[in-house]
């Protein structure tokens, strides 16, 4: 078991024929992704990496039964390939590129809303069930299957969280980029209820970072939820200067300045165990089950 | 990016907006002339064109400027040139602008314009609704700042539609919520779907206007105005773009974003290169707790040219306060490979002076750190990010 995705997701790619598609669906097929087709309008009838090239989602869709999409696409293009992602009806949709402009994603945000299609990012490494399925341009050669859920608001941090379960031997059961923007599709919550309700996964790491209030809202949740799976916190963000801003507009919507040690005091309080280094997670890891099962071998 | 107050204004004015006469000057003689055109007599108002709020309530740190702030009433024409004189060359330092200020070269001249009443406005997206958000308050005896912080229940705060203009019913709870005559009505509908439209088509990500003043006859009209736009569209707004003031940039962040890279600097020593805002803030947050500060900080993201990844790295090699090199790379999209011969690239070019410490995981790694050995670089390999950090910070307490 895992969340979102498996070896069962049936996976189309948007944007298939680009240079780090081609690179990255490659290496997913390799790991055992079900990948069944990919979009790039104008060269359907094509085939690329031994998969069938479609000019539409709704073509790929009808055509392969996917549920879930891998999008490629540059930024400037994403609007566009999310509208017809969402109006095939796809399950998921992991967007990778980074530097989508901020009014499409609202734009975005709206069409999502009441739909059945789910975003992850964009701006994200994507996600991964490991030994099953990696949606994304994940290094999946650090990953093994395991029992720690990973929800991350950092790319890179993502990866180091990780490492961290490998150390203890624990493995991961499903990792999740949330994204480094500051709109984004899946948020903490939705994931960590997922989670919670995942058989396989057995305790979660959340890794937040300055901006926003995703972590202050997930603490809130999971203050209030009547059993709880553990959940291991880091915050990146404590030496950062606030620098040079221009005008107020900013302060008034975050009512003043949230840092990052506000973000971990409400994440405590909440019951989540703190940690102020991201390479001390294994040590909580470590207390939380016992240092000697082995659960995962890499 | 962000742009001066007179040309927010100019755009501003394009959508309906009312703003004072006028115009920019380079000289001091500019000033004086300006000022005739605008108005036949006194008083005006000289504003120094910095990118930075509170201008009026900042000082200048070179004594020939004189005591009195960024933004200055003027009585008489013969002011207007000794006014412009202290200002222009000067440094200002505002609440916004961090200690070293910003130097002034360009001052706006405007008619002074009298009015009964002032108010704030903003229009912002409220990222964790998401919405496009729009925020007014009264700013009678107190300044925004503090009315933000300790009477947030004094700033009004209403969710725009994208698409559509303000409602009717939403004007009339603007103008109740700041205690405007009905015969600002017209005038306030006109505002407000200005800076509505302004934002919209323009990708903007901020436009505020502290004050709004009321006029005697009830209409409204801008007296300073900022507009921040949004960097990821710029690519559809090539007339936004060219209002860029390079001046206004650090010369290390321009050259680091024209490889679409992101830079910061601060007051350490230590040079970091990283691929990612988190790891970037992690890595700081472990040299903090560490005793160490970070002087630069270059995010090459999912970087896939070598020759621009190359450039990044000379940005930080070059940067003359830093005094040693932690770089961290996490490889998904980006590959090892790619960072190690972009080191061995610059280090080639300008030379490895300092310590550098390198530390991969993910895509390539292998290779990559084969590519390091051979080089024959004095460079150090770590496993772990905390071992990197302690590597570097032994290296560059020896070489003291």
């Amino acid at each position: 078991m895992s969340i979102l995705v498996g070896k069962n997701t049936k996976v189309i790619c948007q944007g298939i024929t680009g240079n780090q598609a081609t690179f990255h669906i490659k290496r997913s097929l390799d790991y055992g992704t079900k990948v069944v087709g990919g979009i790039t309008p104008g060269k359907g009838g094509e085939m690329h990496l031994g998969l069938p090239v479609f000019n539409t989602v709704r073509e790929a869709v009808d055509a392969t039964k996917a549920n879930a999409s891998v999008m490629f696409v540059p930024a400037p293009y994403v609007k566009g390939a999310m509208k017809e992602a969402v109006e095939a009806e796809l399950d998921l949709v992991v967007c990778i590129a980074d530097g989508v402009p901020i009014q499409d994603m609202l734009e975005i945000k709206a069409m999502l809303n009441g739909s059945k299609t789910k975003l992850i990012g964009p701006n994200t490494p994507g996600i991964i069930t490991p030994g099953e399925a990696r949606l994304g341009i994940f290094p999946e050669n650090i990953h093994c299957p395991g029992k720690i859920g990973i929800i991350s608001r950092s790319s890179t941090m993502t990866y180091e969280a990780v490492i961290e379960t490998n150390r203890v031997n624990l493995g991961q059961s499903t990792v999740i980029g949330l994204g480094d923007d500051m709109i984004i599709g899946m948020d903490f919550i939705e994931a960590i209820e997922r989670f919670q309700r995942d058989v396989d996964t057995s305790a979660i790491i959340m890794l937040g970072r300055l901006g926003g209030t995703f972590e202050e809202d997930a603490a809130r949740y999971y203050k209030n939820l009547p059993v709880k799976k553990p959940i291991i916190g880091f915050v990146a963000g404590d030496a950062v200067p606030f620098g040079h801003k221009m005008g107020y507009a900013g302060d008034i919507i975050t009512r003043g300045r949230i840092s990052a040690q506000d973000k971990k005091d409400a994440m405590a309080d909440a019951g989540i165990i703190v940690v102020n280094n991201i390479n001390h997670i294994h040590r909580e890891l470590e207390k939380l089950f016992n240092c000697c099962e082995t659960s995962c071998k890499l | 990016m962000n742009i001066h107050e007179y040309q927010a204004k100019k755009i501003l004015h394009k959508y309906g907006i009312t703003i004072p006469k006028g115009g920019i000057a380079y000289t001091p003689n500019e000033a004086k002339r300006v000022a005739s055109a605008v108005s036949f007599r006194g008083p005006w108002v000289l504003k120094a064109q910095i990118q930075s709020g509170a201008r009026k309530s900042g000082y200048f740190l070179e004594a020939k400027a004189g005591r009195k702030g960024g933004v200055r009433m003027i009585k008489s024409r013969r002011d207007i040139i000794k006014n412009a004189e202290q200002m222009l060359g000067s440094t200002l330092v505002t609440m916004q602008t961090g200690p070293k200020g910003k130097q002034v070269g360009r001052i706006y001249v405007e008619a002074f314009n009298k009015v009964k009443k002032v108010f704030y406005a903003g229009l912002v997206i409220d990222r964790m609704l998401p919405a496009l958000t729009l925020l007014v308050a009264e700013t009678v005896d107190k300044d925004i700042s503090d009315i933000a912080i300790n009477e947030p229940e004094k700033i009004l705060k209403i969710k725009l539609s994208l698409h559509e203009n303000v409602a009717p019913k939403q004007i009339q709870q603007i103008l109740e919520f700041l205690k405007l005559s009905p015969r600002s009505a017209k005038s306030l509908e006109t505002f407000v779907n200005g800076l509505h439209q302004a934002f919209i088509e323009n990708d903007a990500t901020m436009i505020e206007i502290n004050p709004v003043g009321v006029l005697s006859n009830g209409s409204l009209i801008a007296l300073d105005a900022k507009i921040s736009f949004d960097d990821n569209a710029l690519y559809r707004h090539k007339d936004i773009k060219m209002l860029q003031d390079d001046y206004e940039e650090n010369e290390r962040e321009l050259q680091a974003a024209k490889y679409r890279f992101s830079y910061s600097e601060f007051e350490g020593n230590i040079g970091c290169i990283v691929n990612g805002d988190g790891l970037a803030m992690a890595v700081m947050d472990i040299l903090h707790a560490k005793g160490f500060g970070v002087a630069c900080s270059l995010n090459v993201k999912g970087g896939v040219d070598k020759d621009k990844i190359a450039s990044g790295i000379k940005i930080i090699m070059t940067n003359p306060k830093v005094e040693g090199i932690l770089i961290n790379i996490l490889g998904g999209f980006l590959r090892c490979n790619l960072i190690a011969d972009g080191i061995i690239a610059a280090a080639s070019e300008v030379g490895l002076n300092v310590p550098l410490v390198v530390r991969f995981e993910g895509t390539n790694k292998d290779e990559a750190k084969e590519i390091l050995k051979h080089s024959k670089l004095p460079i150090i390999i770590a496993d772990e990010m905390e071992e990197a950090a302690d590597a570097l910070i032994k290296a560059v307490e020896e070489s003291d």
